[in-house]
């Protein structure tokens, strides 16, 4: 059995097990099992990374293939015989693999799962057997969406993360929950179907036009559309068909007001793996299947649509989070902002551009989910999030402060911490193609070091300031333990890492994102070729 | 010479019988259950406990002999005689006999000892009309083989719980079945009327050769009409009103036996009188007086059932407006039909879902048959309060079968809304396109009732513990399991059905 099943697996197996043998377990029990399991999805997606860096590489170049994932295995799911006689099968395949992309990003989840186990460690005593068994199953969700080279079965996977974070939110939020989960569900659901309808016409046109056999395997998809490009209509209705989905998830400026309500009212586990890897499946969507596929319509219109987009959402999402009292909503809006950055590098569609896209995806994964840790550690100390009631917290939680000023840095993108590569890399890229866009994209970063300073200059620095609940007795209120701190250390280490040695990972990516900008070398010579023939008749 | 008639008549009679045995099968045991009942039931009504069980038993023993002599048929070429066994004939029986026996055992306990016997056989004879409907040849067979279905089920509504609630649901289905019956054969006789036969392979014949082309208006008539009544038994709006009032009253049985088997018999029907496989002309050659009238009663029905579901709070007028709106989603795939281009056809995309539907929709009424509340039936969405906690497993399943029925992976309803907008995306038209994005819609509104309830289970803390009934349950968490197991299986491996269907 391939590692990748295993990796996939393994978290469902944990939790159906977690269910039907021990649904009534004491939250010592349950906790316990999930932090093995997670620990052991970790193992397994070191493996699946060795074994991964272990190959050769593969240049695009040489063999013209913008996705060609490794360690595949296809397996036929259904095959629908043609409606004539002439016609040719469409199959839907369970086709697994990884490419450089897929492996960070495993990587990403596996690592904030376990940081999602250890931060729920005491917050969740109610029904906690199914608190963890909802956490495994979407982290199944999300690593089988990393792990999918079948368009539908990336929908599936896609699709149904929903499901245990409806139940995550719902179950174990703040107030406001219920009405929350349901908007959150709705709101992507609805978005997600016109992405499907999206991926279905894609996938029947190739395979009228090319008679493709796979019309729903993504590398296939890719490389026949790289030689027989659709007409630009056709490219720029599908790009905003599919595009809906990934822009409610990302999510881009008109389409992010589920996403403050969703963030604040989920339990922290929930808030981590929700900023840190379900947005990011926004995102890796646009890479994954928009940017290679659809390059006339990414060009022409893409660019211009979410630039635009991208940019008024780091800015109106700065100045929201500039505008904020409850620190998670705060975050939550930095989301928008910096996610924004990852869609503006990713359309700058150059190597430099979409790889500080990637970049930006795994920082703000790892900076994020640490910032709503925290935020999650002090207010099950204090029972508030709200700013105006907080104040020096620095004294009395001096570790708890040391860990917020290093998160808040490493959000900012001060360099020598991870955001800064990041960053750098995406504005660059977009510097290229547009410097306008890449001007005022700047300026969020001055936005978001405003905000983020602000929170610490508020609730850490200054004068001490407890909430009503806590006066006179505050001395009983500890700082963090080793478990929280354990949360908190694999986030931060990477953050440091990362910081001084993109290397690593820009070489682990290096191959994909250059087989996406192949993409646009190649159709951009296209364009050269048709014209010259018309100029010479 | 008169020998030679009789001997030939004998053995027409017997190529026509052999195209039927698995329902004389089930026939002959419904004749056997009516006629030893009275003698096991004292005259006061009175009969030995666990006589059900006995009854329950026959039946399951019945449809697996009807089963196992239909899985050893094989489809026959079609010729002029009264009955016919094509591709989709074996495929409904299968299909019938195999959630037949689903509803058999949902059935097992809803009557009591004495009346389990007329119960069971009244489900026996409905599965069997179903059967004849595939298999009828003919105009009147097709009529007969209907009414073998809405005549038993007027029974069926009422035997198992006699409390005015069923009565009132009774006489309303009574009276609109009659109504729609009325209009089908009206239909039907105009039908006659301008091709001269009521042999489905003679009109056929008829239409290719364009012999009723004289009189469009008549067959405009007639197609309207067979419409209008068959989709009363589809549930398609605006023929739906009796649905919500049915389901609310009847037994719990009978409204799952409604929202499915009525279906698979209109659509059957409805393919039989006006999909015409001429493969001269390459299209439905009645379809250009029915495409435009489906389209709308497929769109009515998506967007009234959804819309209307929204606002409901007895769980079962909720199942029935959502059993509205997948008729609807079933008709998207009738529409479409064969004129695909790519992808599967409409029609196979429709007889996928159909099982699918099945599959699920039993298995809710499954879950609501068991759940009872201490002082009455289970009977708002409120009464799920809290279900995961007393009931989690339970919960679980009920929570599988919404979501399959709000079409999420991993379960089956997903890859049965999928094959419809990819058939009707495949059309390539602007009014298949408009099918398919419609279809996407509801399916979000959809997910918001469904999600309600999955809600009321999970979130909402429980004011007073619905439980599941204690004893004489069995027969309903294996039809639980069964339909679990067709969910969620049917996703992962839907290659098998796929096939079968491929050869309808």
């Amino acid at each position: 059995m391939s590692v990748l099943v295993v990796l996939i697996l393994l978290p469902l197996v944990a939790a159906v097990l977690m269910l039907l043998l021990d649904a009534q377990a004491t939250p010592v029990r349950a906790r316990w099992s999930a932090l093995l399991a997670t620990l052991a999805t970790v193992g397994v997606s070191l493996a699946v990374a060795s074994q991964y860096t272990a190959l050769p590489k593969i240049n695009a170049k040489d063999h013209g293939k913008p996705i060609s994932p490794r360690m595949e295995l296809r397996h036929d799911w259904l095959t629908l015989a043609p409606s004539t006689p002439a016609g040719v099968p469409t199959k839907f395949e369970f086709y697994l693999g990884v490419d450089g992309i897929s492996v960070a990003m495993i990587l990403l989840t596996t690592v904030l799962c376990v940081s999602a186990v250890l931060v729920s460690w005491t917050a969740i005593t109610d029904r906690a057997a199914e608190f963890y068994a909802a956490l495994l199953i979407l982290e199944t969700g999300l690593l089988g969406v990393f792990c999918s080279f079948d368009l539908l079965l990336f929908y599936v996977f896609f699709e149904f993360t929903l499901i245990p974070l409806f139940f995550l939110v719902g179950i174990w939020g703040g107030p406001l929950r219920k009405y929350a989960a349901g908007k959150f569900f709705i709101y992507t659901l609805g978005g997600s179907l016109i992405t499907l309808l999206g991926l279905i016409s894609l996938s029947l046109m190739v395979h009228q036009e090319t008679g493709l056999a796979t019309p729903f395997s993504i590398p296939d998809l890719a490389q026949t559309l790289l030689h027989h490009r659709l007409p630009l209509v056709v490219q720029t209705t599908l790009f905003l068909m599919i595009a809906a989905g990934f822009m409610v998830k990302v999510p881009l400026f008109p389409f992010h007001t589920w996403l403050p309500l969703a963030h604040v009212e989920a339990p922290t586990a929930g808030s981590v793996l929700l900023a840190g890897v379900l947005l990011k499946l926004g995102s890796y969507g646009f890479l994954r299947l928009l940017l290679p596929m659809l390059p006339d319509a990414c060009r022409t219109i893409g660019t211009p649509l979410i630039a635009t987009l991208s940019v008024i959402g780091i800015i109106y999402g700065s100045l929201c989070a500039l505008a904020q009292n409850d620190i998670k909503k705060l975050v939550a809006y930095s989301s928008v902002a910096h996610l924004g950055f990852c869609m503006l590098g990713l359309f700058a569609l150059n190597v430099e551009g979409i790889t500080g896209g990637v970049l930006q995806m795994i920082n703000h994964g790892l900076s994020t989910g640490a910032l709503f840790c925290l935020v999650g550690m002090f207010y099950e100390r204090y029972h508030t999030r709200q700013l105006s009631e907080l104040g020096g917290l620095a004294t009395r939680l001096p570790r708890l402060g040391v860990l917020m000023v290093f998160t808040v840095f490493a959000s900012i993108g001060l360099p020598g911490l991870n955001g800064f590569v990041g960053e750098v890399l995406a504005l660059a890229g977009m510097f290229k193609v547009d410097m306008l866009y890449s001007a005022l994209g700047a300026l969020g970063v001055v936005l978001g070091a405003w905000y983020l300073l602000g929170v610490l200059q508020k609730a850490f620095f200054g004068p001490v300031q407890l909430p009503h609940s806590h006066d006179g007795h505050d001395e009983d209120v500890p700082d963090l333990n080793a478990r929280e701190v354990l949360a908190l250390a694999p986030l931060l280490a990477l953050c440091l890492y990362l910081g001084l040695f993109p290397q690593t990972l820009i070489e682990l990516i290096r191959p994909d994102v250059e087989g996406v900008a192949y993409v646009y070398q190649v159709t951009s010579h296209h364009d050269v070729k048709v014209v010259v023939g018309e100029m010479q008749p | 010479m008169n020998d030679l008639v009789i001997s030939d008549a004998v053995q027409q009679l017997n190529r026509a019988v052999g195209l039927i045995v698995p329902d004389v099968i089930v026939l002959a045991t419904v004749c056997l259950m009516f006629f030893a009942a009275p003698f096991l039931v004292s005259e006061r009504g009175e009969a030995p406990a666990g006589l059900r069980h006995r009854w329950g038993w026959l039946s399951l023993l019945s449809l697996l002999v009807a089963g196992y002599v239909w899985w050893g048929t094989s489809p026959q070429p079609v010729t002029t005689g009264p009955f016919r066994l094509d591709e989709l004939t074996w495929f409904i029986r299968g299909v019938s006999l195999a959630f037949g026996a689903v509803l058999v055992l949902l059935t097992w306990n809803q009557a009591d000892d004495a009346r389990s016997a007329e119960t069971q056989a009244c489900l026996l004879s409905i599965i069997a009309g179903v059967n004849l409907v595939a298999a009828a040849n003919d105009l009147v067979g097709i009529f007969i083989a209907l009414e073998l279905i809405s005549v038993p089920t007027y029974l069926f509504l009422l035997l198992p719980r006699r409390d005015a609630p069923a009565q009132e649901a009774t006489m309303k289905y009574f009276l609109l079945s009659i109504f729609s019956s009325g209009m089908l054969l009206f239909g039907m006789s105009y039908l006659y009327g301008s091709v001269g036969s009521t042999n489905l392979e003679a009109i056929y014949a008829a239409l290719t050769a364009g012999r009723a082309h004289p009189m469009p208006i008549l067959l405009v008539v007639a197609v309207m009409m067979m419409v209008a009544g068959l989709a009363f038994r589809l549930t398609a709006v605006p023929f739906h009103f009796y649905a919500p009032d049915v389901f609310q009253g009847a037994p719990n049985a009978a409204a799952a036996m409604l929202s499915f088997v009525p279906k698979v018999a209109g659509f059957v029907a409805l393919y039989r009188v006006l999909a015409v496989p001429v493969e001269a002309l390459d299209h439905w050659s009645l379809a250009q007086f029915s495409e435009p009238l489906l389209w709308w009663l497929a769109v009515l029905s998506m967007f009234v059932g959804n819309l209307l579901a929204l606002l409901q709070t007895d769980i079962r007028r909720m199942l029935a407006f959502s059993s509205v709106s997948h008729a609807g989603y079933m008709l998207v795939g009738f529409v479409v039909g064969t004129a695909t281009t790519g992808g599967p056809t409409g029609f196979e995309a429709l007889l996928f879902y159909l099982v699918v539907y099945g599959a699920m929709t039993l298995g809710a009424f499954a879950v609501l048959g068991v759940l009872q509340r201490p002082d009455r039936r289970m009977e708002s969405i409120e009464d799920l309060s809290g279900l995961s906690r007393n009931q989690p497993a339970i919960a679980l399943l009920l929570t599988l079968f919404l979501f399959s029925l709000t079409g999420l992976p991993p379960t089956a309803g997903f890859l049965g809304k999928l094959n419809l907008f990819l058939a009707a995306w495949g059309t390539g038209s602007e009014s298949g396109h408009w099918l398919a994005i419609w279809l996407a819609v509801n399916a979000t509104i959809g997910a918001w009732y469904y999600l309600r309830v999955i809600g009321t289970m999970y979130l909402q803390p429980a004011p007073m513990a619905v439980t599941a009934t204690d004893s004489n349950a069995t027969p309903s968490y294996l039809a639980m399991g069964l339909c679990a197991i067709a969910t969620l299986g049917l996703f992962a491996v839907p290659g098998w059905l796929w096939a079968l269907i491929q050869h309808v």
